[in-house]
C-alpha cells in the first residue's frame, strides 16, 4: 500500500480552542492580590511627567509617621516594539531615593518568545540584589530561569526554575523549584501550583514544603470585585487569612479597596480621581484591633 | 505508699481523659489554643470557605440602584 502519509502531507489540525499562554509563575496570584489596598501611612505626593512617548520621570515625597521622610526620582524608558498596552520593549526603569539606594530593571525581548530581564538593587553605595531572569513564552506554556545574586567567587546562588502548562484553556498547572548554595550548605525547595479560571471566577493554590497559599478571585460584576487568601507558612508555623473587596464607581471616579484579615486588621483606602485635572486622591486608613494600633495616610497622585 | 495514693486517687492528673467529658475538654482545650499550628490551619482553613461562600452568593449587589422609596 505504501505510505499514504507522506513526509511532507500536513498534520491534521488540532480540534478546540487553543489553549492560551498560561503567562508567568509570578503572576498567578496577581487578580486576587489587586483587589487588596496598599498599607498607606503619613502623606505622600507623587508628580508623573511624561516627557515623550518613550521617556516618563516621576518625583515621589513622601512624609511617614513611622519613619524618615524620604524623596524618590523614577525614571522609565519604553522602546518601539510593543506586544500589548501593558509590555514594551526593551524597557529600562531606574528608581533612587535621598539616601542614594537604587533599583534599576532592565527587561529585552532577545526573540519572538524569549525575555531576559536583569534587576539591581542598592542600599546606598553597596549591592543588596543582582538578578538575571530568563523566559521562553510558548503557545501554551512558560518557562522560567532566574539566577539571584550569583557570586562566582563566594560560590553562592539562587536558582529559580518555574514551569506553568495549560492543560485546557481554563486550568493552568506547573511548578517552582528553588536551589540555593552556600559555602558548606546547599538545599532545594519544590512547590505545586495550579490554577482554575473560570467565566467570573479565579481559584489558585500553591503547595510545597515550605507551605501553602491559596486565593480565590470572584468578579461579582461590573462594580465589586472579591478577593479571598489562605497563607499557611509550615516554617514559621504560621497561618493567616484574608479577605478583601473593590468597589468600582466610574460615574462618581471612586474606586474604594477594604480588607479584613485574621490578625485582627481592617482597613479600606478610598480613590477619587478629580477631573478635568490630572490629579489622585487617595485616603487610607489601617486598624489592628490586637495590636491597638491605627495609622491613616493621604497621596496626591499628579499625572 | 505509692499503692495507697494510686487507690485513693484513680483518675490522678497523669491520667489519659477518660469519656466524653475528658473527650470535650480536650477539644476545648485545641480550640482555644491561640499556639496551635494546626488549630490555626482549621480555623483559618473555615474563614477561607466562609470567605469564598460570601465571595459567591452575596456580592452580586448593584451599588448605583435607586434607594428604595419608603
Amino acid at each position: 500500500m505504501g505510505n499514504v502519509l507522506g513526509p511532507g502531507a500536513p498534520r491534521a489540525p488540532r480540534r478546540g480552542e487553543p489553549l492560551g499562554s498560561p503567562g508567568s509563575f509570578d503572576e498567578l496570584h496577581r487578580q486576587c492580590k489587586e483587589v487588596f489596598p496598599q498599607q498607606m501611612e503619613g502623606v505622600k505626593l507623587v508628580v508623573t511627567k511624561t516627557l515623550s512617548s518613550h521617556f516618563q520621570v516621576t518625583h515621589t515625597i513622601h512624609m511617614s509617621t513611622l519613619g524618615p521622610s524620604s524623596y524618590r526620582f523614577n525614571a522609565t524608558f519604553v522602546g518601539d516594539r510593543q506586544l500589548s498596552p501593558t509590555e514594551a520593549f526593551p524597557t529600562l526603569v531606574g528608581d533612587m531615593d535621598s539616601a542614594g539606594s537604587l533599583n534599576a530593571q532592565v527587561l529585552q525581548l532577545m526573540a519572538e518568545r524569549i525575555r531576559t530581564k536583569a534587576v539591581f538593587q542598592t542600599h546606598q553605595a553597596k549591592f543588596v540584589t543582582w538578578q538575571f531572569d530568563g523566559e521562553y513564552r510558548g503557545d501554551d506554556c512558560t518557562a522560567t530561569l532566574t539566577l539571584g545574586n550569583p557570586d562566582l567567587l563566594g560560590g553562592s546562588v539562587i536558582l529559580v526554575a518555574h514551569f506553568l502548562q495549560s492543560i485546557t484553556p481554563r486550568l493552568v498547572l506547573g511548578g517552582e523549584m528553588v536551589y540555593h548554595r552556600r559555602p558548606g550548605e546547599e538545599g532545594a525547595i519544590l512547590t505545586l501550583a495550579g490554577k482554575y479560571t473560570a467565566q467570573k471566577w479565579v481559584a489558585t493554590l500553591n503547595v510545597g514544603y515550605g507551605g501553602a497559599h491559596a486565593s480565590y478571585y470572584h468578579r461579582a460584576n461590573e462594580q465589586v470585585q472579591v478577593g479571598v487568601e489562605l497563607e499557611a507558612n509550615t516554617r514559621l508555623q504560621e497561618t493567616t487569612f484574608a479577605f478583601g473587596y473593590q468597589l468600582n464607581l466610574p460615574q462618581a471616579n471612586v474606586v474604594f479597596r477594604g480588607l479584613l484579615d485574621s490578625n485582627w486588621s481592617v482597613g479600606g483606602v478610598l480613590e477619587k480621581k478629580l477631573p478635568p485635572l490630572p490629579v489622585t486622591l487617595a485616603l487610607g486608613a489601617f486598624l489592628n484591633h490586637w495590636k491597638n494600633r491605627f495609622h491613616c495616610g493621604f497621596s496626591v497622585i499628579v499625572g | 505508699m505509692a499503692a495507697a495514693a494510686a487507690a485513693a486517687a484513680p483518675g490522678g492528673p497523669g491520667a489519659a481523659p477518660q469519656g466524653l467529658g475528658g473527650w470535650l475538654r480536650s477539644a476545648y482545650r485545641f480550640a482555644t489554643d491561640r499556639n496551635d499550628f494546626r488549630r490555626n490551619l482549621l480555623v483559618n482553613l473555615g474563614l477561607f470557605a466562609a470567605g469564598v461562600w460570601v465571595a459567591r452568593n452575596l456580592t452580586d449587589i448593584d451599588l448605583m440602584a435607586p434607594q428604595p422609596v419608603p
